[in-house]
């Protein structure tokens, strides 16, 4: 099956995040995603920078296209630890709010996987 | 990536107004906790957020406004929110948020 694959490496500021956002939306157009579908990638990539944020001098991101999927993965992004400072709740809103937005998420040591599929296979 | 924030108080119903207009996000949100931290040690109220030009906000905006909301609670006021459009509101619902701010029709 044919999968086209797109890495984004942006340093670790707040600043670039943006750039992701509006990579994916690009991506998620292209795909045939309505504007719906599109708003809930571009939140859910750019909370995942967010978590990834300050854990490394750099954020790598990964688009692989399918005919009936997005899958969208980003490095050293973790669930938020049992604590209760302000930090740690608004990385908890951030991974809900991945989790609500996408159809399937998978935590592993490396990072998120965040999947949307595309109903109707369009392309 | 950017935000332009528009305040006023207003004396009559002893509130302040306030008008984002673009982007609350990981980058502009420092900036929106400052001005309405700010506004409150000029002045205590109630905050109305008016959404009508606001056209995003992530996680570390809404960090921002729960910040503010605790601020305001200590002296038993306010956060109302208006003209919030359907895609931030949605992340209201989602975080349940949308049961501690209250929305204005």
């Amino acid at each position: 099956m044919k999968k086209d694959t797109i890495n984004i490496t942006i340093p670790s500021k707040p600043d670039y995040i943006s750039v992701v956002r509006l990579t994916s939306s690009a991506i998620a157009s292209n795909m045939g995603l309505n504007i719906e579908e599109i708003e809930d990638i571009k939140v859910s990539i750019a909370e995942a920078c967010i978590n990834a944020i300050d854990k490394s001098n750099q954020i790598n991101v990964q688009f692989e296209i399918e005919k009936d999927k997005l899958i969208m993965k980003v490095d050293n992004v973790y669930q938020a630890k049992d604590d209760d400072t302000n930090q740690n709740k608004e990385l908890e809103l951030g991974i809900l709010i991945i989790k609500s937005l996408m159809d399937k998420v998978n935590f592993s040591e490396k990072g998120v996987e965040m999947i949307k599929y595309i109903e109707d296979g369009n392309k | 990536m950017s935000l332009d924030i528009n305040i006023k108080f207003n004396e009559d119903d002893s509130i302040w107004v306030v008008y984002p207009k673009g982007e609350i996000d990981i980058y502009t949100s420092p900036e929106l906790k400052e001005v309405l931290t700010e506004a409150l040690n000029e002045k205590n109220g109630d905050i109305l957020i008016d959404g009508y030009n606001l056209d995003y906000i992530d996680s570390t905006g809404l960090g921002a406004l729960i910040s503010i909301l605790k601020r305001v609670r200590e002296k038993e006021n306010k956060v109302y929110l208006t003209n919030i459009k359907p895609n931030i509101r949605k992340l209201f619902d989602i975080t349940e948020l949308d049961k501690v701010f209250i929305f204005k029709e």
